[in-house]
């Protein structure tokens, strides 16, 4: 809503700058987005009168006129073709300043003088002033423009609006009349309005000839018509020319602005039918399915029975409370007008806005809510406008009135107040406050207060709304800061909130890098690498990519990783945790199953470092990291090939593993099947997926410390040679299992392939501590115990010891 | 008789050689090995002291503790400046050594790389803390909601017009992307009725059908809500400053303006002084000291009732925060884009 000031000065004697305005606005609710001066840097421009038009003698294009600027005449050469004589024009006189900064002077064009220039819209700043044939040049201004005004003065462009940027729970506030009562309570002054507000009844005779039904009373409780007759169409005054222009609306005819004015002023929309072209009575009702109807910007609707239409004996010839029809439009040659003042139901209107995607400044009313008690206050209003302006003489009335609410009435107590807000306001605090917004109420000796709200204000329904009333009135700021009284409660994470903190810490410092994906992905890349076909489709997606809810966090870590390697970061390890979405049906009838997955990628290698070598982020690497999330889960995750049909031709068959923890699928690791790397970019990622809640079943919380023995360790090394598919785990199981209790720990500590190693082959090399919790052990008996073990792993393993 | 003197006398002046040669060498010896073989000349089994001692035997019984005393003297005197010569040498190898293995300081210190949290989870987790510590649990809800809790739970029937506030991305006519965390709200009050206190947070990912620099289609809220006996806005304003500051900074104040949502009556919009210039007007507040970080209000009756509880013995106020914006504010971060871009250049800084 675009609150003009000048206007608003009509209602309320106002000291405040716009800004303080804006601001008394804002602490009080209704919240201003901008305020907006109107004159966008106009100095010196004067309305002209062209005189004479003649050919510029040096040039084709251009032309010499001589205008009128009441003080003196002037030679000014313009190239534009719009203009005629007679016609009214801005001038800017030399000197003149444009928006934009632009200064204007004497200047010789093609050998003539010009003394000043004539300006288009356009060049002003300014939208919706002048006649139709402004289109493309000049701005040729009405013909009531006088001669010799500034242009500014004439157009009212010394004027502030504040924009509003209303809650929904306000419409009242796209009215004027509203907005200064709503300020008026805010500065504590009485607005001052006219006597046609104050009534709601008609002052007309009842029309015998139109008939109105509304034939669904449940979209439409009142429907009221002002005839009038004897309409002579034509420009509207200036004045309210200029304050539709200051509230955004473009000024057309005397009747049409008339529509546009009350409705601004009161909040209700209305409607002018052209009397002549309707054809009987004028029906409130449901469209038909496959009814058509061509409205005022001239677009054919296809409407269906979900849409309330005002219709005559021929068929639908308005949109109820949207847009009218264009054939029963206004037009120069109108004689007989219906205005049209009603209720629609909100959601009704909005549906078929919606349906449509058509909104009007009448439509945004009515979505919102209109005051159904309002209706002839504001015919009332168009009468009187009707009047003043000799646009017509208003002659009967006719009004089908179905229902009406019942005044809101609402009961409080003082000591409810001071409870809910934890203030402690007096007897006149909150009666101050009833008084400034002008309601009625009583004090009833049980201390209780009954309010009767104005219509004009729905919002007001409860108890609770009467205490916001007080508390914004008097200001938040005087709220005191207190603490909570009750009983005191303990925060703390449940187990699950805490494992999924300790792995996003754990992975962290296990040198991964947390991203955070939308939870929508591409459906071919969900289809690729989730459950295949259990992906939930969004309606309305914000674009193809972002079609279906992912089952699967590898599509939007591979596609950052993507997105990493064009920019030439090429050395990642990337991790996400978080929920993917697994539907059983479609569409979905109950809420799909959301889990949380952890997921992470590797590739490239560390830092170069002049130290360090550098690490390849390789499967091993990523085995590393998951081993971290098993010491930290207090679990042991076992790794075998990959069975999962899922990821064939996804992850490379001889590098990846699945991975189960007591016995229970978990997820996978594994570097990405050749070439489809290339494809986005990457270089053999490794990619890691893992259940959360798998990992929460059976995860250990408490830690039970183990001790150490304090005698000396004594450490043997082993190496081996085996066949190359020998899994190196069941060596080292097979050796702990020989070793038995003396036998504390066996690490890999070498692998190596190539000469001298016969090919197929690959040597693994071992290191054993023994350690007895009792005693020092002696060399010997580690000795013999030692070639137990390696003659038993020869014999099973067919393996070679590696002197 | 004289022979015994002349023998003391040649004695004498002996010992004066030795001392006089010794302590000449010493000084111009650099080496421990030098030192020790010095040593072993004068004073081991062949060393020229030792061969003087052996004359001893030739000296009268009188003369020969008197030498003895001489000598002993000189031994002492020697020995003495041995361990100072050893001392000395060991300063000087110290030093040599101190010297040759002086390292580049300037050349760059190695780690083991850790990796980095997200802004947006590392902001959560503080929120988090901060609520926990004011004892608040943390309670979740589904991010495919039912249109039932998303909206009309929370006092927002079909064709209401407040739901134009926010646009959703629906999955069937029913069921949709959450748009707020607010749904928890009310399935959290289900759970718990009738205990008392309902005092939880719910952060999460909400969906709105956006996207350009201060909007994302994915965001992140904290939702807050405490319903007990006698809770007052007051109390809101509390909580909320007692945040603030924690969150902040110590010095930051807030202020409540009235705003509207269909879940609370009041409602307010909660401000917080500007933690660039402290209030006193800058680019970041858009000049006017204030920045908006959240909405709240009392929770509606409707909403207390649909959750279970009786608006007549309960009051409540909660409260929902973006994400996002705290995270953009704290890190001043300018494109909200940024969060989701995950460019690990990005990342890393934090």
């Amino acid at each position: 809503m675009r609150v003009s000031i000048e206007w608003l000065k009509q209602y309320l004697k106002i000291e405040q700058t716009p800004e303080e305005l804006a601001e008394i606005l804002t602490r009080g609710g209704i919240e201003v987005g901008g305020v907006e001066y109107l004159n966008k840097g106009i100095k010196n421009v004067i309305i002209g009168e062209i005189k004479t038009i003649n050919a510029h003698p040096n040039a084709q294009k251009l032309q010499v006129c001589t205008v009128d600027i009441g003080s003196e005449e002037l030679t000014i050469v313009t190239g534009a073709d719009n203009i005629l004589v007679g016609d009214k024009v801005p001038v800017a006189v030399p000197g003149a300043e444009l928006p934009g900064g632009k200064i204007i002077e004497t200047a010789d064009l093609r050998g003539v003088e010009s003394q000043g220039m004539l300006c288009s819209e356009k060049e002003l700043e300014l939208e919706f002033v002048g006649l139709d044939r402004s289109k493309g040049g000049i701005l040729i201004l009405y013909p009531d423009a006088e001669v010799g005004t500034p242009l500014v003065d004439y157009l009212g462009l010394d004027n502030y609006v504040l924009e509003l940027e209303l809650y929904p729970n306000r419409p009242d506030c796209m009215s004027m009349v509203n907005v200064a009562r709503e300020l008026g309570t805010l500065l504590g002054k009485k607005p001052n309005f006219a006597e046609w507000l104050q009534t709601d009844e008609p002052i007309w005779p009842t029309d015998v000839k139109q008939k109105i039904n509304i034939e669904n009373p449940e979209l439409s409780w009142r429907y009221s018509a002002l005839l009038v007759e004897d309409v002579v169409i034509g420009p509207s005054p200036r004045w309210m020319r200029n304050r539709l222009r200051a509230a955004g609306i473009r000024p057309i005819n005397n009747v049409v602005d008339i529509t546009n004015y009350c409705m601004l002023e009161t909040g209700q929309p209305l409607h002018a039918f052209d009397r002549d072209k309707l054809k009987g009575t004028v029906r409130v009702r449901l469209a038909q399915e496959g009814e058509k109807l061509v409205t005022l910007d001239g677009v054919e609707r296809q409407l269906d029975n979900s849409m309330l239409v005002i219709a005559d004996d021929s068929g639908p010839i308005a949109l109820a409370g949207v847009m009218g029809g264009l054939d029963t439009e206004v037009t120069a040659s109108t004689k007989r007008i219906l205005f049209e003042s009603a209720h629609f139901a909100g959601a009704s209107i909005r549906r078929t806005s919606r349906k449509l995607g058509l909104r009007s400044e009448s439509s945004s009313r009515f979505e919102k809510g209109v005051d159904p008690h309002g209706t002839v206050t504001t015919l009332v209003r168009v009468a009187e406008l009707l009047l003043e302006l000799e646009a017509g003489v208003p002659m009967s009335f006719v009004e089908h009135k179905v229902y009406l609410p019942p005044q809101t009435v609402i009961e409080f107590s003082r000591e409810r107040v001071n409870a809910v807000l934890g203030v402690d306001y007096s007897k006149q605090e909150v009666e101050r406050v009833l008084e400034s917004l002008n309601f009625d109420y009583e004090h009833r000796p049980d201390g209780k207060y009954i309010v009767h709200i104005p219509s004009y204000r729905q919002d007001l329904k409860i108890e609770e709304d009467m205490i916001e009333e007080i508390a914004r009135i008097n200001g938040y700021d005087r709220i005191p800061t207190t603490l909570p009284q009750g009983v005191q409660t303990q925060g703390r994470r449940t187990p699950e909130q805490e494992l999924r903190r300790k792995i996003r810490h754990t992975l962290v410092k296990a040198g991964m890098n947390e991203i955070v994906t939308y939870s929508f992905v591409k459906k071919e890349n969900d289809d690729l690498w989730g459950l295949r076909g259990m992906n939930i489709p969004i309606l309305n997606p914000l674009r193809e990519e972002l079609g279906v809810m992912r089952t699967s966090l590898i599509p939007g870590l591979l596609e950052t990783a993507a997105r990493n390697a064009a920019r030439r970061n090429l050395d990642l390890l990337l991790f996400e945790m978080g929920s993917v979405y697994w539907q059983h049906e479609l569409p979905l009838k109950n809420l799909p199953q959301e889990k949380t997955l952890i997921a992470g990628l590797a590739q490239g290698q560390s830092p170069r470092h002049w130290l360090v070598p550098q690490i390849k982020f390789d499967f091993y690497f990523v085995k590393g990291i998951l081993n971290q999330l098993e010491l930290a889960c207090g679990l042991e995750f076992t790794y075998t090939p990959l069975k999962n049909d899922r990821y064939q031709g996804l992850l490379h068959p001889g590098r990846s593993a699945e991975i189960h923890v007591a016995g229970e699928y978990l997820g996978f690791i594994g570097e990405i099947f050749p070439q489809l790397d290339a494809k986005l970019g990457l270089e053999r990622p490794v990619l890691f997926e893992l259940d959360f809640d798998v990992l929460y079943k059976n995860c250990k919380t408490t830690l039970v410390a183990k001790s150490y023995p304090r005698f000396p360790a004594i450490q043997r090394d082993l190496a081996l040679v085996v066949a190359q598919n020998v899994a190196s785990e069941a060596i080292k199981n097979r050796i702990l299992e020989l070793g038995g209790d003396l036998l504390q720990e066996v690490e890999i500590f070498d692998v190596y392939q190539g000469r001298p190693i016969p090919e197929g082959h690959k040597s693994l090399a071992f290191s054993l501590r023994y350690q007895s919790p009792e005693r020092t052990l002696t060399d010997e008996e580690v000795n013999n115990l030692n070639s137990n073990i390696l003659a038993s792993i020869q014999e099973e393993f067919g393996a070679e010891w590696r002197k | 008789m004289f022979k015994n003197r002349e023998r003391v006398i040649r004695l004498k002046a002996e010992l004066e050689k030795i001392k006089k040669e010794t302590l000449h060498k010493l000084e111009q010896l650099t080496t421990m090995e030098e030192l020790q073989d010095l040593k072993v000349k004068v004073m081991g089994k062949k060393g020229s002291l030792t061969a003087l001692l052996k004359q001893m035997g030739t000296l009268s019984p009188e003369e020969r503790p008197k030498m003895g005393q001489i000598i002993n003297e000189l031994r002492g005197k020697l020995e003495q400046a041995w361990e100072e010569k050893a001392k000395q040498l060991e300063q000087i190898a110290l030093a040599a050594r101190l010297e040759g293995e002086k390292i580049d300081i300037s050349l760059p210190g190695c780690w083991l790389p850790k990796g980095h949290q997200h802004p947006l989870s590392k902001v959560i987790e503080e929120i988090e803390d901060i609520f926990l510590g004011m004892g608040f649990t943390i309670a979740e809800g589904p991010e495919i909601e039912t249109d039932y809790y998303n909206f009309e739970a929370l006092n927002l029937p079909k064709d209401h017009p407040a739901r134009d506030m926010q646009d959703s991305f629906f999955i069937t006519e029913d069921i949709l992307l959450r748009t707020q965390t607010s749904p928890v709200q009310v399935r959290t009050m289900e759970k718990m009725k009738p205990q008392l206190p309902v005092k939880i947070i719910a952060p999460g990912k909400v969906f709105r059908h956006d996207d350009d620099a201060t909007h994302s289609p994915m965001f992140h809220q904290v939702e807050g809500l405490l319903v007990d006996k006698g809770i007052r806005m007051s109390d809101l304003k509390g909580i909320l400053l007692y945040f603030s500051r924690q969150m902040f900074g110590e010095s930051r104040e807030i202020r409540l303006r009235p705003s509207f949502f269909p879940f609370t009556e009041p409602s307010a919009e909660v401000d917080v002084s500007c933690m660039l210039c402290g209030g006193d007007g800058c680019r970041l507040c858009k000049y006017t000291g204030w920045i908006e970080i959240l909405g709240s209000g009392m929770v509606h009756p409707r909403v207390l009732e649909m959750g279970g509880y009786n608006p007549k013995e309960v009051t409540g106020f909660a409260f929902g925060m973006g994400v996002e914006r705290i995270a953009m504010l704290k890190y001043g971060i300018e494109d909200m884009r940024l969060l989701f871009d995950n460019d690990i250049r990005f990342l890393k800084q934090f």
